[in-house]
Order: structure tokens, then sequence, then C-alpha cells
């Protein structure tokens, strides 16, 4: 039972009290949410140092935005796009310095140790390794939530060229199970 | 529906369930065998993907606090100032706990009473004991609030939840009330400093601060030693 309504005082001091209490559960909201914002941010850059650099960069862009949060049960959602968006902001900003993933691999190693299941740790270097075309919009529907049309809009492609580069990862991952991929007989991505 | 098209639908969203789809796969057995492997292997990306890449292991870097973070604490900074100003508060004392208490968002929904013994040792750390605890209490927390560890207790009352601060170090003249953020508060001298009780009710506040006022103990000294 939450103890606390939403009613405010209707004065302008009322106001300005109202709007520095909602700041406050704005601001605890986005640090819950920090975890779950770096761990998407790492599947997309594949460096946590950057990782940490785009969720900065995003929350401070979603405090400056918040007003346009009218729903918090929204809020994974939304955050999760601006991280979305600032990754990609990033790479329009400036060329990132091209590392090889056998690097970045032995960077990251530390992040891939799997506790108690060798078949998740293989796939997860396997996701780590999949293209960042594919990585993208298998990160945002398993590990977002989010539906295929809502990927379209957000990766600027059609629906379609979204359910086969979907269907082209997991295809990609069955192979490490000793599946045997299926024929990708498709006819390419059509274009937005 | 063709198998093509069928395995290229549960390759790109295993879980999908339309009509189509679900009547081909009844009549299909490859393709079911294949949704099954496919929805196998989603549970084992979902894993892959949830367990946090970084987990315990993960390095924060030394930096100070994240600018969202500063930008946020100076915005809320400057709304403080500008409300302190628009209502020129007098009681800041009654603004902060307020406060404490937004900033303290896991005590507005416990799920499950606190136990006695936790109950005692919250109040121990201010050098208290609650004799006959008036309500049942839902949470209890011990919080640093203008220099002092004080209790910070959640009870539930017939009117639903209601906070407790007992504040032995702030000493006040007279009960005050206060309106603030949708809650209704009252602030009553006690024997021991003064105790802060508020809800989105206002009406029982003065009954319930009445009881914490009786049940509210200091320790003796060879206990609070202990």
């Amino acid at each position: 039972m939450r103890n606390y309504p939403s009613e405010v005082p209707v004065s302008s001091a009322g106001a300005s009290k109202a709007a520095a209490g909602a700041d406050l559960r704005v601001s605890s909201l986005f640090e819950a949410m920090r975890a779950d914002l770096l761990r998407f941010a790492m599947w997309l850059t594949r460096d946590r140092a950057l990782a940490e650099d785009v969720v900065q960069e995003a929350l401070l862009r979603a405090w400056r935005s918040r007003d346009a949060l009218k729903d918090p049960a929204c809020a994974r959602a939304w955050l999760l796009t601006i991280v979305r968006r600032e990754h990609a902001r990033l790479y329009e900003r400036k060329r990132l310095e091209i590392v090889s993933l056998n690097e970045a691999l032995e960077k990251e190693a530390g992040a891939f140790v799997s506790r108690d299941d060798s078949d998740i740790n293989a796939l997860r270097s396997a996701i780590f390794q999949l293209p960042i075309e594919y990585r993208e919009p298998l990160t945002m529907q398993v590990l977002g939530g989010f539906s295929v049309d809502e990927i379209a809009g957000e990766l600027n492609l059609s629906a379609s060229a979204v359910l086969t580069r979907l269907f082209r990862a997991r295809n990609k991952l069955r192979t490490l199970y000793g599946l045997s991929a299926v024929a990708d007989g498709l006819c390419g991505e059509v274009p937005p | 529906m063709t198998c093509e098209e069928a395995r290229r639908v549960i390759g790109a969203e295993p879980n999908t369930s339309s009509r189509e789809l679900a009547e081909h796969v009844q009549g299909c057995a490859a393709c079911a065998e294949f949704q099954l492997e496919m929805l196998a292997l989603d549970a084992n990306i979902r894993r892959a993907l949830e367990e946090p890449p970084v987990g315990t292991r993960f390095r924060r870097r030394v930096t100070s606090r994240p600018r969202w973070a500063l930008a946020a604490s100076v915005l809320v900074g400057i709304l403080g100032v500008l409300v302190v100003w628009a209502l020129r508060v007098e009681n800041s004392l009654a603004h902060e706990v307020v406060a404490h208490v937004i900033e303290e968002p896991q005590s507005w929904t416990p799920t499950d009473p606190a136990s006695q013994a936790e109950v005692a040792e919250v109040l121990r750390k201010s050098g208290l004991l609650l004799e006959a605890a008036p309500y049942e209490v839902m949470y209890a927390r011990s919080c640093w609030f203008r220099g002092h560890f004080v209790p910070h207790l959640v009870v539930r009352t017939a009117h639903g939840l209601a906070t407790v601060l007992i504040l032995r170090d702030e000493n006040i003249g007279t009960r005050e009330t206060f309106h603030e953020d949708g809650l209704f508060g009252v602030l009553v001298p006690s024997a021991h400093g003064s105790i802060a009780v508020l809800a989105a009710d206002g009406a029982q506040l003065d009954d319930l601060a009445a009881r914490m006022q009786i049940a509210v103990r200091p320790m003796g000294n060879a206990a609070a030693a202990g």
C-alpha cells in the first residue's frame, strides 16, 4: 500500500514543493534503474567503461527531459531507449577506435565468467561476438522487452528487416548448441 | 503458411502465438520440434543476457557522482531554496522530516511486519525502548537525521500506514502540524526530545503521537551500554 498520494497543494509554493518531491522520486527511480541500463549498455558497447559513459550521458539527458516521463511504469523502456540512442549518437559523433574482437574478449573476460553454467557462458560469448546489427535488436527484444514494431521504429527499419535480423541472430546462436542452422533463404532486408 | 515462413517467424519471435502459426505447428512435427528448440534456446539467451555481464566484478570507475545526479541534486537544492523562500518556512524540522521520508521509498511499501528484535535494536541505537508498541510495526530502521541516528518506524493503524520518527535530539516547544507533499504530519514534544508522525490521512495523527509519547522510554544506563 502506498502511503503517499500524489495530491499536492495548489499554491505556487506548494507546486514548487511538489516539484521538489517529484524530482527526488525521479532521481531515486533513475538510480534504481542504473544497473539495468548498464547491463543493456554493456551488451551494446562491449566495453564496460564506454557503457558507463553512455549510461551517464543518457541519464543526464533523461533528467533534462524528465517532464516527458508521464508514467513511472514506462520508465524502464523510456530509459533503455535513451541509452540506445545515446549509444547510436556516440557512433555518430566520433568514429570509435576499432579494437579487435579477441582484444575486447580478453579485456572483458572477467565479465563473462559464468558461475555455474558453461553453456550460458559460451552463449554469452557468442552473443558478445554477434555483429551490432544482430546484437542490438536481440538485446532490445530479449533484455529490453521491446516489440518488433518498437524495435523497427527505434532502428528506423521495417518490421520485416527486424524480423530478419532477429532470425539471423538466433540462427547463428543455434549452432552453439549443436543445432543445425536453418537454411537462410531470406531475400534480404527490406529498406525502411 | 509454409515451413520456411513458420521457421522464420519462430526464429525471430519464438514466443509468438499467431493463429496461423499455431495451426501450422499443430500439423507439422518438424516445425513443432523447431519451436521447442528455439524456445529452449531463447530461455538460455535470456539467462545469458540477464546475468549482469559485469556482475559483482563490475568496477566502478573512480569518479565523483554522475553528472546527471549532480544536475539533479543541484536542481533539487535550488528548488529547496525556492521553497524555503516562498513559504518563509520557520519549521524547517518538519520540512526535513518530510524530505527524509520521501527519500526512503522502501519504507512506503513494507510487506512483512518487523520483528520485535529488529524494532528493539533500532531503538537501542538511540538509547530508547518501545514499551508495548501501540500498533504493529511494519518497518524499522535507524536513520541518520540531523547528525544523529533516529528510529524510523512505519506502523499499521486502522487508517493505514503511518510513519513515526523518534527525534531524541530535537527539542520543540509546542505541538506543530504540517501538510507537505501530500503528507499530513504532527511534531509533538516528548519527555525525550520530540516525535514526528506522518501519514496520508491526518485523522489520527495526534492519537498515534500520544500513544508513542507514552510507549517510548529511555534505556537505563546499563542497558544502553549493553
